[in-house]
């Protein structure tokens, strides 16, 4: 019986960690909590995100560091949300970045208008 | 036992698993033949070719866009007018793709008031025309002559391309250049550009 209880708990658990995606272990649960990943982080760390309202407008930066020394390839974009958490605009377009390995890039992008409030960067990391 | 009762665990789960999922099949309220056709993503990565996609013009215009709200240059809602964007590559670029997208954004945020460009100028004549020479309209009811805002600054650009190949690799650089000037004082107010690299194996 306890053979059988062990083995329905390890299938539980595998079938929930799959089923959500993996932020890279470094990244702050602050700024996880701003990422929407699509899939696993790949090594891909987001160890700082910064965001500032300058003339009436939100601009976000967001810094992806390579922890590992291959490559890698990243789609992103942001996403932006007013007060009550709704879409502002149609949507950014999906960006392409390589990211070399253990390589620090900054993804910075500018709210389309003055009542955007919040917003999220959707990412995906490729294996190249 | 237990491997008994594990064996027959996993057969339960499998096959209340395929119910599930015979139950949840249905049509959808599409028409389709034989060669299918899909909608795609509009804002998704374009990596057909490496010449200039959608996803460049998409690329040009939000950075374009992003740079002149950033700066806070449109202080007092200004008139603004699209002047040339001349394309100085060698591929058939349709510059006013890019340049709506642009003023597209910009009339969304609300923080510039566009003026019509002088390729949109004969439409506004004619209206004008129409309203105020036909002798069709209630004279307290048309739109005077003599009445346009003009553009306070007028955005010019340029698109330019650097092409490289060798036997392996082709790679394309574009270089989009835009800059805002003042219609009156001939100044360039603000000036920003976007460059792309597209690399492809040959």
């Amino acid at each position: 019986m306890n053979a059988l209880k062990k083995l329905l708990l390890a299938l539980t658990s595998t079938l929930a960690l799959a089923a959500f995606a993996q932020h890279d272990p470094g990244t702050p649960p602050a700024v996880a909590a701003k990422v929407a990943l699509r899939g696993d982080a790949n090594g891909v760390r987001i160890p700082e995100m910064r965001v500032v309202r300058r003339n009436d407008i939100l601009i976000a930066q967001a810094d992806l560091y390579n922890t590992v020394n291959t490559d890698r390839t990243v789609f992103y974009r942001y996403r932006w949300l007013d007060s009550i958490g709704s879409q502002v605009g149609d949507g950014e377009s999906w960006k392409q970045m390589t990211l070399m390995g253990q390589a620090q890039q900054t993804v910075k992008s500018v709210a389309p208008s003055s009542v955007v409030t919040d917003f999220r960067l959707e990412m995906n990391v490729e294996l190249r | 036992m237990s491997r008994l009762l594990s064996s027959a665990l996993l057969v339960c789960a499998t096959l209340g698993l395929a119910a599930c999922e015979t139950r949840n099949i249905v049509s959808s309220p599409v028409v389709r033949f034989d060669r299918q056709v899909n909608y795609g993503d509009a804002k998704a990565v374009e990596l057909v070719t490496n010449e200039f996609g959608s996803t460049d013009l998409q690329m040009i215009a939000e950075k374009m866009v992003g740079s002149l709200l950033e700066t806070g240059i449109f202080q007092g809602r200004p008139t603004v007018t699209i002047s040339t964007v001349k394309n100085k590559t060698s591929e058939y670029i349709d510059t006013t793709n890019v340049m709506n997208s642009i003023q597209t954004t910009l009339v969304k945020s609300g923080k510039v008031r566009f003026v019509r460009s002088i390729n949109e100028m004969q439409q506004g004549v004619d209206e004008l025309q129409r309203q105020n020479q036909s002798g069709m309209y209630k004279q307290s009811s048309t739109a005077k002559v003599g009445k346009m805002t003009a553009a306070k600054y007028t955005l010019e650009g340029e698109l330019t391309s650097i092409v490289k190949q060798s036997s392996t690799t082709k790679d394309v650089f574009y270089k989009f250049t835009l800059k805002m000037i003042d219609v009156e004082e001939g100044t360039i107010e603000w000036q920003d550009e976007k460059e792309i690299r597209k690399s492809s194996k040959r």
